[in-house]
């Protein structure tokens, strides 16, 4: 799947998901979605922050300066309760969605 | 409550603008991180940064992304950015930003200063409550407005006019007293009001109180308000000055009250007093001194009070047919009326400025046409680049939009200068006071003004730009180029400044020819050498008019015995100096008769010797003498015009003529000699009727010195105040003028007038002159690569330079070809202001074209000789 493919809101369902398991950094953010889909999605930045930005505007996520381990300051992002609940949300109407989606293909 | 928390956050949200500086940092942390992964991959460090740098994308674009996030902060977030680039993009150039800035600041600002005097003298200065209702009063005769009212009419009206809740008059021409009693003998001016002035006005004394009605009456005791400035000037603001008594000329007269700061009306006074029924200046119904000014009774209309106006004048008529036969009142709102006296000035003016502002303006646009032609492959390219052409258009019109700011803060810079500026040199007649300072009107017509500047030269190439075809441009060639169009629309541009210019520079030349004529205006006497100065005998102490005629005839044979002095004339009214007071003459068997030699004249009253100190020829007859007593028959000398009218006979010495001297009966005296012609009052009005009595025989108690002498100005003025004090230590000697200055004073307001518009012709000039000079610096510039293949093919440089002057040449042609109706049609609008020249003046018109030719050509030649020196090898390798 190319990176235009992405739809818009499943990239925020991932950027959830990624930092449901740790708070990350923005690269790190890119760098694990892409690990965890082995290499098949592949983040524009141009679209990573701009999505970073929104979702912490709508609070669902929240950063804070903190300095990393070789002592550079970094941004890392969380989430609040209100994405967590968010990300069940969104995980359960995307599970359906790609449900539906199998059916279909898999119909006859 | 959550909901609400989250609604606050999400307008924060809306307007906050992402931290740019923390954007940058998390961008720069993540291409670092990326060039390090690659480092790690075994890149080197410089490929590493390269391919992060790549990966990462456009860092504008995704700022931009982030931005987008949030609506209004996006608009504010590339304003700001816009803002930024445009303002780095105008210092790059700046002598094309400072061009634009200085241009239209002066446009601006010369309109907006005139506004600002417009403001100042029409809207501000009505410091009277309810100043809608307050009118103003002049004497109509025949429908035709005049100026000043008499007394008993003004009295007849104000008790018989329906409509109008208070009336009252003002004398509106110097009128001033002698103070005595203080510490110094003072002239000081003080004009004759009624009883209900203030009242009228809607103004009451700081302290004290105003005129009661008993006080207008006659016999009424004498008293006076004192203006503010004075009770501070000569009383040092002694709050027991109420009730005091001082003398004005020599009457004992008590302070009733003082007025508040700054109260005005009309002329400058330093006391009032009230005018008495019937007596001195209000005694005739021929004697017009007064304006009026009314205050409309509540939602009573102005022509319902015109009407009741009306049908007092009717009665008057009937009543008088005497005096009043085809006189009348005519009531103007006073805002109007003060707007009449300017009009044609400021009209004059404020046309200027906005000749002015055009030629800015089509400077502006005409360096705005080079500079996008210059920028358009830089545009295309970026518009190639995948710059969207909504945001190119914009950023373009931030750059001008930036420029009109800056405009408008120089444009209010130079507006509040010149403001000043034209407030102290024109000649305005205003009722408050003067302050000048920016107003809010005047804030307001900036930022129009701007606004209008931006949407001329902002607007349209941003919609250009928008339009434009990149590739096209880019097709065109490898250099900056403007189509035809550009170039036409260049070049009309100049047309357009020239003509506007020429008109200008014409206006001004036909002002500054009326001035040069007025100048040489011959006065009928000898002005060189000859100092004035004012005597006035207080009319308490020197009631009998023996005592005035030997205290002149002292103060006449001793100034003549003063160093210096060669010769000494006494006269009430000194000609150009002191007009007015002239009167209805005719002969006696003709008098009220209205018969074919009944003439209006200046009268005057001289002392013996007074024409030969003036340099006025005694051309029949003789002078006054000193055996021309009361008790000899009464003489007159007449001027030689009114001579020659009254006379075509040329048998005028020795005739008897009746006078109007106010009374029932006229002065009847004999002809006993003709003097040369003089000009009485202004030098505009020219030479008039004059004639002239002995002061034996008519003795006013004001007179004028005019003293020839060869020695120094203050030599002789402090001999004469000692000579005056000697005489009579309570009498001041005042308005001591030089007869050169006194013909200049009188010719003051048209030098203003005119030195205002010739700096708006100068600096209109000025612009088209550097518009025409771009334009031909430009051009060759395009042509470097022509030029250099004609000289290269033999042409020589002189014929190069001709070539460029000539087409500069040609453009100014074509911009005084327009320039000929319009200034047509200006001489017409500014005829009443000129004097001894014609509108359609030749001379003024080929000497204006001349020398705009001339500047033009000067503004040509720089081009002309760069064009002259393009080396061809040069101008090849260039390509």
């Amino acid at each position: 799947m190319s990176r235009s493919d992405l739809l818009q809101g499943s990239l925020d369902l991932l950027i959830l998901r990624v930092l449901e398991l740790e708070p990350l950094h923005g690269w790190a953010v890119s760098k694990r979605i892409r690990l965890l889909s082995k290499d098949v999605l592949d983040v524009n930045q141009g679209s990573l922050y701009p999505a970073l930005y929104r979702l912490r505007d709508r609070g669902l996520i929240e950063s804070e300066w903190q300095t990393s381990d070789e002592g550079r300051r970094i941004k890392v992002y969380h989430l609040t309760p209100r994405g967590r609940k968010a990300l069940v949300r969104e995980r359960r109407s995307w599970r359906r969605f790609s449900g539906a989606v199998e059916a279909i293909l898999q119909a006859g | 409550m959550q909901w609400t928390r989250d609604l606050a956050r999400r307008c924060r949200a809306l307007f906050r603008r992402p931290d740019e500086r923390e954007m940058d940092e998390e961008i720069r942390l993540h291409i670092e991180m990326e060039a390090e992964e690659n480092l790690r991959r075994g890149l080197s460090a410089e490929e590493a940064r390269r391919r992060a740098l790549a990966a990462f994308g456009r860092v504008e674009d995704i700022k931009d992304g982030v931005r987008d996030v949030r609506p209004v902060a996006r608009v504010l977030g590339d304003l700001r950015r816009d803002s930024r680039v445009g303002f780095r993009s105008l210092r790059r150039q700046p002598v094309f930003s400072l061009a634009v800035l200085l241009t239209l600041g002066i446009g601006i600002g010369g309109n907006v200063a005139m506004l600002g005097v417009l403001d100042v003298v029409l809207f501000r200065s009505l410091p009277y409550p309810e100043p809608e209702r307050l009118v103003l009063g002049r004497v109509t005769y025949g429908g035709e407005v005049g100026r000043t009212v008499s007394g008993p009419d003004f009295f007849d009206y104000r008790e018989r006019a329906d409509g109008l809740e208070a009336l009252s008059a003002i004398t509106p021409f110097p009128v001033e007293v002698t103070v005595t009693g203080t510490a110094l003998p003072e002239r000081v001016s003080a004009p004759l009001v009624s009883t209900g002035f203030f009242e009228t006005l809607g103004v009451t004394p700081a302290s004290g109180r105003g005129f009661t009605a008993a006080e207008g009456e006659p016999g009424g005791a004498p008293v006076a308000v004192l203006s503010h400035a004075y009770w501070q000037r000569s009383f040092g603001g002694d709050p027991d000055v109420v009730g005091s008594t001082i003398h004005l000329d020599a009457v004992p007269t008590t302070v009733v009250g003082v007025m508040p700061p700054g109260f005005r009306f009309l002329v400058d006074a330093d006391l009032w007093r009230p005018i008495q029924r019937g007596t001195g200046w209000a005694a005739a119904r021929q004697f017009h001194n007064f304006l009026l000014v009314g205050r409309l009774s509540p939602g009573v209309t102005l022509a319902s009070a015109q009407g009741g106006v009306d049908l007092v004048s009717g009665r008057l008529e009937e009543a008088y047919p005497d005096t009043n036969e085809g006189k009348g009142l005519r009531l103007t709102p006073l805002r109007e009326a003060l707007a009449e006296g300017i009009r044609d000035p400021i009209r004059l003016l404020l046309a200027a400025v906005l000749l002015v502002l055009v030629v800015a303006c089509a400077n502006v646009a005409g360096l705005v046409v080079v500079r996008g032609s210059a920028r358009r492959s830089e545009i295309a390219v970026r518009s190639v680049m995948g710059a969207g052409r909504g945001r190119l258009a914009r950023q373009l019109l931030t750059e001008s939009g930036l420029l009109a700011l800056g405009a408008s803060v120089v444009g209010i810079g130079i507006a509040t200068w010149l403001q000043r500026g034209i407030l102290v040199l024109l000649p305005l007649q205003t009722l408050g006071p003067l302050t000048a300072g920016l107003s809010p009107t005047m804030a307001g017509a900036t930022a129009a003004l701007a606004l209008l500047a931006l949407g001329l030269f902002g607007v349209l190439p941003a919609l250009r730009v928008a339009r434009s075809e990149p590739a096209l441009e880019l097709r065109s060639g490898t250099r900056a180029t403007t189509g035809r169009r550009g170039v036409r629309l260049q070049s009309g541009l100049v047309v357009a400044q020239v003509a506007v210019t020429s008109v200008l520079v014409i206006v001004s030349g036909l002002l500054l020819r009326s001035f040069f004529e007025l100048r040489s205006v011959d006065p009928g006497f000898d002005p060189t050498g000859l100092l004035t100065a004012e005597v006035a005998l207080p009319s308490g102490s020197y009631e009998d008019a023996t005592d005035r005629l030997r205290f002149f005839e002292r103060l006449g044979r001793e100034a003549a015995t003063l160093p210096g002095v060669s010769a000494v004339g006494l006269v009430n009214r000194l000609p150009v100096r002191d007009g007015g007071d002239n009167v209805r003459v005719a002969p006696p068997e003709e008098w009220g008769a209205g018969g074919v030699f009944e003439r209006v004249a200046y009268q005057r009253m001289v002392l013996p010797g007074y024409f030969e100190a003036m340099g006025i020829p005694l051309l029949a007859g003789r002078d006054v003498s000193r055996t021309d007593t009361r008790e000899a028959p009464p003489v007159m000398l007449l001027s030689a015009s009114l001579a020659e009218e009254l006379s075509p006979a040329g048998d005028a010495l020795g005739r008897v003529l009746a006078v109007d001297v106010g009374t029932d009966d006229p002065w009847t005296a004999e002809v006993v000699g003709i003097v040369g012609d003089v000009v009485p009052s202004s030098l505009a009005a020219g030479t008039g009727h004059a004639m002239y009595f002995a002061y034996g025989q008519r003795s006013p108690s004001s007179m004028r010195l005019a003293v020839r002498g060869r020695v120094d100005r203050a030599g002789i003025t402090t001999g004469l105040r000692t000579l005056v004090a000697s005489l009579d230590p309570d009498i001041p000697l005042t308005g001591v003028a030089t007869m050169e200055e006194v013909l200049e004073t009188s010719i003051a307001d048209r030098r203003s007038v005119m030195t205002v518009l010739l700096a708006f012709a100068g600096v209109a000039l000025l612009l088209a002159a550097v518009g025409l000079y771009g334009l031909m610096a430009y051009h060759v510039s395009r042509r470097v690569h022509e030029i250099g293949v004609r000289m290269a093919l033999g042409a020589s440089a002189s014929g190069v330079a001709v070539s460029v002057v000539r087409r500069g040449l040609v453009l100014v042609g074509a911009g005084l070809v327009l320039a000929v109706p319009l200034s047509l049609v200006a001489g017409r609008l500014v005829g009443g202001m000129l004097f001894g020249v014609g509108g359609l003046d030749p001379w003024t018109y080929g000497g204006a074209a001349a020398f705009l030719a001339a500047v033009a050509g000067l503004a040509c030649l720089l081009p002309a000789r760069r064009a002259a020196t393009i080396d061809p090898m040069e101008a090849f390798r260039a390509e």
